[in-house]
Formats: C-alpha cells, structure tokens, sequence
C-alpha cells in the first residue's frame, strides 16, 4: 500500500468539518472547541423505526428506502414493480403517509416511523386474513402495496365508501386484474372491526 | 396394484368423450371459499418471489443491449468496465468458454445463441454480460463499455416490412425477405380454406369489408425476468421465474457436456404473474446459460435480472394489419368471409386469425391469407394468448355484420354457431356420439348475460342515445367458444403424512395465480373424503416430476384428471389398508382396524374411516396413519404389542397425457361458448371511454373452484380494457429506439378504469373434455374482451374505430375533431 506523503495528509473535524494539519492539531481542536458536545453522527448513519422497532443502519447516499428494507433487512414485502413510482408495489407507511419506497433515499429517512406490509400483518391479521378470504390477490405481487395503503387510508378513514377506496388505491397497479376484490376486502374488515369497537 | 382407477386411468388418455365416472356428490368442488392457500402468505408479504432471492455472496449480472434497432457489434472494449470497483466477472461473446451454438434460450429465431454479436430489435441483449457486487454497479459498469457497432437498416411496422424493397429485418435468418411463415411452414400455415368464397359472396344479400389495425402491445410482468444460479460442487441449484419448470431443468441438463437430472435442485417460487411471454418461450434460458458460467468462473451464486425495460421486448402475436370482406343473408346467416392479415414477428406462427371462424361456426366458406413477417422490434410471443388475432377477428366480423345487417349480434351469432362449416344439428350429433348432454352452450350464455346486462331493454341503434352526462351511451356483445384443450401431460401424487393423516400433494409446477392449488385439494378432498383443511399443495418443491403448469393453454383439463386418479388409487389404498393385517413383520402383525370388512365397506368422510353399515365403527385418518415416534417408529421392538402402528406409507400416483387439438391431425369438435357484454360511455370533446358495466359469461363445463374462475373473469376483463383502450409500445420511426418502455407511459388499467361492476356468471353444461366435465377458463376473458370495447364505441358513437387501441386521440379521430 502506498505511504501518503505528509503534506498531502489533512485531518477533518467530525463536528465542523475544519482541515486540520496533524492529529494532534485536531485534537488540541476537539478539544478545546467541541468537549461538550456528543459525539457526531458518522456519515450515512441514520436511526429510523421501522415496524415499531429502533434501527440505527448505516446507509449509502444512493440507496433507496426500498433498498434499505428489501434488501438490508430483509423486509421482502415491498415489491419491485414499476421501478419509478408508478405502481405503488413498494408501498409503505411513513410517518402516516402512504410512500413509495423505490423514490424515497433511505439518508433522507433519519427519524421516521416506517411501517412496511410484515408490520402492517403483525397489527392488522383480520385484514390479511379479508384479502385471503375475498382473494384480492392471484399472483400476489402487488398485494403488499395494496394491503399498506388501505392500511394507511383506514388509519386516516377508519369507515371509507367503496369509492374512497377506490381513489385511494387507484395509484396501485395490478397485472392480474384483482381491482374489483380490494374495496370488498377493506369493507369486510372494516365491518368486522366495527364489531369489535362496540365490545370495547 | 390392482386398483380399478389405475384401468381408468389408461382409458381417458387423450380423452374424446364425456367424463364417465364424474362424482356423485360435491362437498368442495364447485364452491367459493374458504380462502385461498396462498392467501395469507401473499397477503401478508411473506410470499418469496425469484427476485426477493439473496444468497451469501450473491452477486448481480446484468446484459448490454443494443442502442440500435439493428447493428452488429464489431468491437467491444471492456477494459475499463472490468477495473471498475466491484465488478466481479464479464462474459464477452467471444470468450472461448462460450459456446457458439447449444440449446441456450437466445431470442427467437436464434435460441441458440446467447450474447450474440447482433441485436435485431433496440433493447436486444447482445455481446457482453456483467456480474458484480450489485445490480447498481452492474448498470455503471455497462456504461463503461465502448461498443464499436455498425448500423444496419430497419423496419418497424409490419405492411412496410412485406414491400419487395423493405430492409431485411433479420437477414442472416430470413435472407429471403421479411415474409416468412410460408416459406417456412408452408401453405398449412398461412393459408386456411373451406368451401369456395365466390360461390358465398355470390350467395350473399350484403357484403362488407372493413380493415383494422391492433397495434404492438405487451404484456408487463410484474416481476422482471430473472434467475438465481449456483452451483454446489458439481450440482446445479437453480431459481426460476418460469412458468415450465418441467423444461428448464431439461434445458439445464442438457448444458456443459451433461448433469444427470437427479443432480439438478429446482426451485420455482412464486411468479409475480405468468401469462406466458418471457417466461415461456425467449430468454429466460439464456438468462440462466450465462449466469451457470459467470457462477461456475466465480465460485458464486448469480442473480440476472432483466431491467422494467428489457421486460417490454416480448409482444402479443396479433401485432398487424387485418383486412376482412364479410357476406351475409339478411336474416344473418353469414355465406363467406374473405381474409387477410399481416402479422409481426409472431414467434410461433401458427395460429391463424381466421381459425376460430373456421372451427367454432358453420361459416361454410372461408379463406384468409396470413403473412408473418419479422420487423425490427422484438420477438412476439404467445401471451394470454396466442388466440388474440382470432378473437380480434371474430369480434369485427360478427359486429360489423350485424350492425351492417340492423341485427341484434346476438341473434347473428346464435345463427352462426356450429363446427368446420356444420350447423348446430351436426353439432348436436358429435355431442351424442361422445356421451355429453346435448345442451346450447352459447344459447345459455347469451341468455343469462342478456338478462344481467338489460340488453332487450337498453341496446339500441348506434349513435342514438345521449345521456344525461352529455356522453354517448354504447353496448355491444361478443362470444367464443373455450380452447383450453391442448396438448400435455401431467404428474402428481398424494402422500398422507404420518403423525395427524393430512394430505399433501406433490408435483412441481409453477403458481400463476390462479389457486390452482386450491381447486387441486378440492378435488383431492371431495375424492379421498377428507376436509378440505387437511389437504395442502406447495407446488414449489421439486419431488423429480412436475405437474401440467400453464404452458400450453391447458392447465386443469390435464391436471384434473391426474390428481383425480391419484385420489381415487390413494383412496382404495386407504381402504384396503384398514380392512388388513397392519405392520406385518416376521414377528407377526397387528389385526386389521376393521377386521371383518373389506375395503368396499367403507367409506372415508371428513377425514374419518367409518363403516358404511355400522358408521359408529370409525377411526379418523390421523390415528389410522398413527405416530412417526421421536426416535422413529420402531423403538419398541422387543414387545411387538408396544410397538406403535405403523402401517404402510400411503401414497399414490396419477398421471395424464393428451395430445390436445391444436394439431389439427387430432382435433376435438368444442362444445362449450362464452359470451361477454359490455356498456361504454364515450366523452365525445375529450375522446374518454368510461367502461361502465361488463358481463362475462363463461360455460366452464364443471366449476371447481369458483373464485378462482371469478378472478379470471374480472381480472381478464380489466386486463382487456387495458388492451383495448390505453395499451401500446410506441416506436420511434426514425431511430427505431421504443419510447415507452415504462409503466408510467405505457398504461394498463387501473381499478378507476372500470367504473362500475363487472358481473360473472358461471354457466355449468358439462360439455368440456377435463373431470367432470370441465374446460379452462384462463386465458378467455382477456383475449377475447379488448375487440369489444370497438362494437361498443361505434353503437356509442355510430361509426367505426377499428384501430386498436382505441385511444381518445383516434376517438377524436373518428368523430373528425383531430386529425
């Protein structure tokens, strides 16, 4: 490995960003101007929750959210479709909004509450179990995208019209043509789920 | 085995006659719900496709393509791609590991070459292949390889490439022109003929001709193409997104001098959807060809993924220009139809636009000429499905006849029904003589769709009905028989498991989304008499043999019959097994659960064993089948009494082959109809069409699992709005480059593009080939559907826009508001 030449070699402060000349003029910096601080946060790091649990992941500048969930954690829900923010496959829940994964870079996420479709199973299994039972689904691509964002309407709408479903959903695309059964999916659950309110 | 379903089973090989050993009762057949088996998996995001796969080391291979409609490469410099960070391997065209030709899966016409050296359509996968740490670096990593091409000439629409003068699309194949079906596979497929038109044309009191044009449209998988591959040691294990498992581990064997079948580990996980196309008939194998070398070099798993673009090469076969002349009686009965069609690149250039008219009705003279011809724009594969140039047709033949005639299409089309120019009587006769119930399929579809629809009510002369919204009202009807009779061959098996006596079914296969798996165990379940929860299937397993999967328009009418005989053999086993000797060993046996009877009777209900005389003389399959026991079944050894019941592993087989009709050497006569209704609203200051209620009525034969048949009758139709009204792959004529290979250009329907309901109805005449009575029902709805979105908008709008799709930029057109 090449040595690299002293006078080429500067050192960064990680609170300010000042070039310093050797490492001990950078700790004398640190020092003096930055003792009470906490420590910096490493480049790329950021904390999110995801699923109601904390992570704090280091994240490459490019990657997307879709990425960071598909990917790194293995959150395999999320779906690549489209490949542009055109089908709502990659669907999830960030800090109540509906977004789409695949257009939101993971660095921009430091702080946000994601809730993806293994989250949405994990807090809604009646709805999980509407979509198997009314079969909004056939190959089945598509069907996280869509079971997150009627999870994100019914937390905005907890009782919508069939057509207050239909907008909402109408950012999400399905190949196999399973339209018609996702507003009868929803409003089973949302009948059932009535039921439930009541007893409480 | 001496059981007499293994006799049957022979018999209905290639079955020409009525199903004659149907089930008495159905408890699951036929029924909706309870949920589907993949249900909750897929709903819930824990359903793994082919491109969720990673693997430890995974590395990512992506493929140059072509910038250029037609070029060759002359030299590629891949210098700088390699040294770029995290670029792992690059397999060159004329690396000598390589082969020049093999069964590989390169593009049709040339399957056998992968990572050729010249791309006949822009996007083509040519040259150089790239594996890297990720797909991102792969990507950068293309872009760093200079290509030295040299430009040939091209032609992208199908009348332009059948001129004498035309540039040769593909000269080093077709060096003889564009034109080649004929030339390749003769007259037989090119040209069809019955009767003599002159004599119809002269017959006729009316006679029309029309031409349209279904312009270039596909159909978007959507999980892009790809592979996973590795190799452990010497044994391949292989990830595909493929609908024909069955051949791709065939094709896989056959590579790198030859891997034994049984070394070959297969996995087909879920398909995020599988309508044919890619997956089928084009490059997935070359996908997989160059990730087994890049794997083999590297010591790692590959993963090839096609780009959302890529994934748009790969069109439906009725790309072209279609040319009708129809003549008819005034009461409707059609004398003569005169065709002519050309058609691009089909890839599989036998399915002729006019065969429907020919097979399905009693047209007595016809004769249609069909030119296929390549064109610079990729290969079209058939893709729910290869009948679409049919169905176009027939739709504008019978529409446009009747609203020539001022007759109800309904009527036309009940006039016209029939066989290879044979009235309906004729029809009735082959129904007799194979032992159907001779019933009107297409009456009955007609009649119930008519009724949901208020057709007598609401039809009306085009043109004539504004409503209140301002938008011109419009209905049109259209019918088809079902052709979900073709060729295949089926294997599948029962085993029930030990420990609690449920079901599972093996035989590998892909999923495509239709719950085939569920109408499986149902009949599983109705035949073994067990409740439908305790039969299961996970078609992803590889057990070495692989049921029918959706290869060749055919699916249940093939597997039906071999999960049938499978049931019924294990159903006998069953029963012969609970009236013997159990655990017989040179130490002695147990006594038969049910020592005085024999197998005939008992009965097998709800999982449980029971005596047919005696129904309190019972033992449920799982205590029958007993425990597997922590350290195995035989522990106990020394006090046979002890010993747990471990009676013979129950397991059986059953398979089927049929050659099907789509040769026309061994050709069934079709006895089943569908018929679809649709209501339009057409804006006609903006050109929008609001599809706002459709019926389709399906003759399924025998319903088996009836969501599931639901599904393919809304999911068809919305598909077929799509087709018909928003879907096409733009060219640009200069550069020959496609302009909208993306979904957010290229529109397919969304959940708004039908505004109102669609209505499914089943209708049950028993008159298909499968179990039962059944005939498929996958492919209809979708193929046959987009034309009658065009009868639709002319009764809205009272003239013709037979130019699909139909955009509002050609509704606009039409009523002579844009030019």
């Amino acid at each position: 490995m090449t040595e690299i030449p002293q006078q080429e070699c500067r050192y960064l402060c990680p609170y300010c960003s000042n070039v310093l000349d050797s490492f001990e003029d950078l700790k004398t910096h640190v020092l003096s101007e930055h003792k009470a601080e906490s420590i910096p946060t490493p480049e790329g790091l950021i904390r999110l929750t995801v699923n109601g649990q904390s992570y704090e992941v280091k994240v490459e500048p490019e990657w997307t959210l879709y990425q960071l969930i598909h990917d790194k954690m293995g959150l395999t829900g999320a779906k690549m479709f489209c490949d542009r923010g055109a089908c709502g496959s990659c669907t999830v829940i960030m800090n109540a909004r509906a977004i789409l994964s695949c257009m939101t870079l993971a660095i921009e996420c430091e702080g946000a509450n994601i809730e993806t479709v293994e989250g949405v199973s994990a807090t809604h299994p009646q709805l999980i179990e509407k979509y198997a039972e009314h079969h909004a689904m056939q190959c089945g691509y598509c069907t996280p995208g869509f079971v997150v964002t009627a999870k994100a309407l019914l937390d905005k709408n907890p009782n919508p019209t069939e057509q207050e479903i239909r907008e909402a959903l109408a950012g999400n695309l399905c190949r196999c043509g399973t339209y018609p059964q996702h507003p009868i999916a929803v409003q089973a659950f949302v009948e059932d789920r009535g039921s439930v309110k009541d007893d409480e | 085995m001496t059981n007499e379903e293994i006799t049957r089973m022979e018999e209905m090989f290639d079955n020409l006659k009525a199903d004659k050993y149907p089930l008495k009762d159905y408890s699951n057949i036929g029924k909706r719900g309870p949920r589907r088996v993949d249900g909750i998996q897929k709903a819930s995001g824990r359903a793994d496709y082919t491109m969720d796969v990673q693997l430890p080391g995974m590395l990512y291979m992506r493929f140059l393509t072509s910038p250029y409609p037609h070029a060759v490469i002359k030299n590629v410099d891949t210098t700088r791609a390699a040294a770029f960070p995290g670029v792992r391997a690059i397999l060159r065209y004329d690396d000598p590991e390589l082969p020049e030709t093999a069964d590989l899966g390169g593009h049709v016409p040339q399957a056998e070459i992968i990572l050729g050296r010249i791309s006949y359509f822009q996007g083509q996968e040519v040259g150089v292949a790239v594996a890297a740490d990720t797909e991102d670096i792969a990507e950068q990593a293309l872009r760093l390889i200079d290509v030295e091409w040299e430009v040939r000439p091209f032609v992208l629409e199908p009348e332009e490439a059948l001129k004498p003068d035309a540039p040769l699309a593909n000269p080093e194949i077709f060096s003889f022109g564009n034109h080649f079906n004929e030339l390749l596979l003769g007259e037989a497929f090119s040209d069809i003929k019955q009767g003599d038109i002159k004599i119809g044309f002269a017959e006729a009191d009316k006679v029309i001709e029309f031409r349209s044009e279904r312009r270039l449209h596909t159909w978007v998988g959507p999980e892009r193409p790809c592979g996973v591959f590795r190799w452990n040691g010497d044994c391949p294990e292989v990830w595909v997104k493929q609908q024909r498992p069955h051949i791709a581990k065939r094709v896989i064997s056959s590579w790198f001098g030859g891997t034994p079948m049984n070394k070959i580990h297969m996995h087909c996980l879920y398909q995020g959807a599988s309508f044919g196309g890619w997956s089928q008939v084009a490059w997935n194998f070359g996908g997989h060809y160059c990730a087994a070398m890049v794997a083999k070099r590297t010591g790692r798993a590959i993963k090839w993924t096609f780009t959302r673009r890529e994934d748009f090469f790969g069109g439906e076969m009725d790309e072209g220009t279609y040319y009708l002349k129809v003549g008819a009686k005034k009461d409707g009965i059609i004398t003569a139809v005169e065709g002519k069609a050309v058609l691009a690149n089909q890839q599989w250039p036998v399915f002729h636009f006019l065969k429907h008219l020919v097979e399905n009705t009693r047209i007595p003279n016809i004769y249609g000429k069909m030119y296929v011809v390549m064109t610079n724009k990729g290969p079209n594969v058939p893709t729910r499905c290869e009948q679409n140039a049919n169905t176009h047709t027939q739709s504008l033949v019978f529409d446009h006849i009747a609203n020539a005639l001022n007759l109800d299409p309904t009527e036309v089309a009940l006039k016209n029904d029939g066989e290879h120019g044979h009235d309906m009587e004729w029809l009735n006769q082959k129904k007799k003589e194979r032992g159907f119930e001779i019933r009107d399929s297409l009456k009955e579809c007609i009649e119930k769709g008519k009724e949901a629809i208020g057709w007598d009510r609401k039809w009306h002369p085009p043109g004539t009905r504004q409503l209140p919204n301002g938008r011109m009202h419009g209905m049109a009807f259209t019918w088809a028989h079902e052709w979900d009779d073709s060729a295949g061959s089926s294997e599948m098996a029962i085993r029930i498991e030990r420990n609690d006596g449920t079901a599972s079914i093996l035989g590998m296969g892909c999923d495509n989304g239709v719950d085939a798996e569920n109408s499986y165990c149902r009949i599983a379940a109705d035949e073994i008499g067990m409740r439908l929860e305790d039969v299961y299937y996970n078609p992803q397993i590889d057990p070495g043999f692989f049921r029918m999967t959706p290869d060749s328009s055919t699916n249940m009418s093939i597997n039906g019959f071999a999960i049938r005989h499978a049931a019924r053999i294990l159903k006998q086993q069953i029963l012969e097994a609970a009236t013997g000797p159990i655990a017989k060993t040179q130490r002695g046996s147990f006594p038969p659960v049910f020592p005085d009877a024999k197998p005939e009777d008992l009965d097998i209900k709800d999982s449980v064993i029971f005596s047919k005389k005696d129904p309190s003389k019972k033992i449920s399959l799982a205590e029958f089948v007993g425990p597997s026991r922590s350290a195995g079944p035989m522990t106990d050894f020394e006090n046979l009494t002890d010993r747990t019941v471990f009676s013979a592993p129950l397991f059986a087989y059953g398979y089927h082959v049929q050659t099907g009709t789509y040769s026309p050497h061994h050709y069934r006569p079709r006895f089943c109809r569908q018929a679809h209704f649709m209501e339009v609203e057409v804006d006609t200051d903006t050109g929008e069409v609001v599809v706002t209620k459709v019926v389709n009525v399906n003759d399924v034969g025998k319903v088996i699992n009836r969501s599931s048949c639901e599904g393919q009758q809304y999911g068809g139709t919305y598909m077929a709005v799509g087709r018909g009204l928003t879907e096409e792959v733009v060219y640009d004529p200069v550069t020959g480059v496609m302009l909208n290979g993306n979904l957010l250009d290229y529109k397919i329907a969304t959940i708004l593009d039908i505004n109102g309901p669609i209505d499914t109805i089943l209708v049950e005449t028993g008159m298909g080939y499968g179990p039962y009575g059944v005939v498929g029902i996958g492919e209809d709805i979708a193929t046959v559907v987009p034309a009658l979105l065009g009868p639709a908008i002319y009764n809205a709008l009272g003239s013709w826009i037979d130019d699909f799709p139909i955009t509002p930029a050609r509704v606009l057109k039409a009523l002579g508001k844009a030019s």
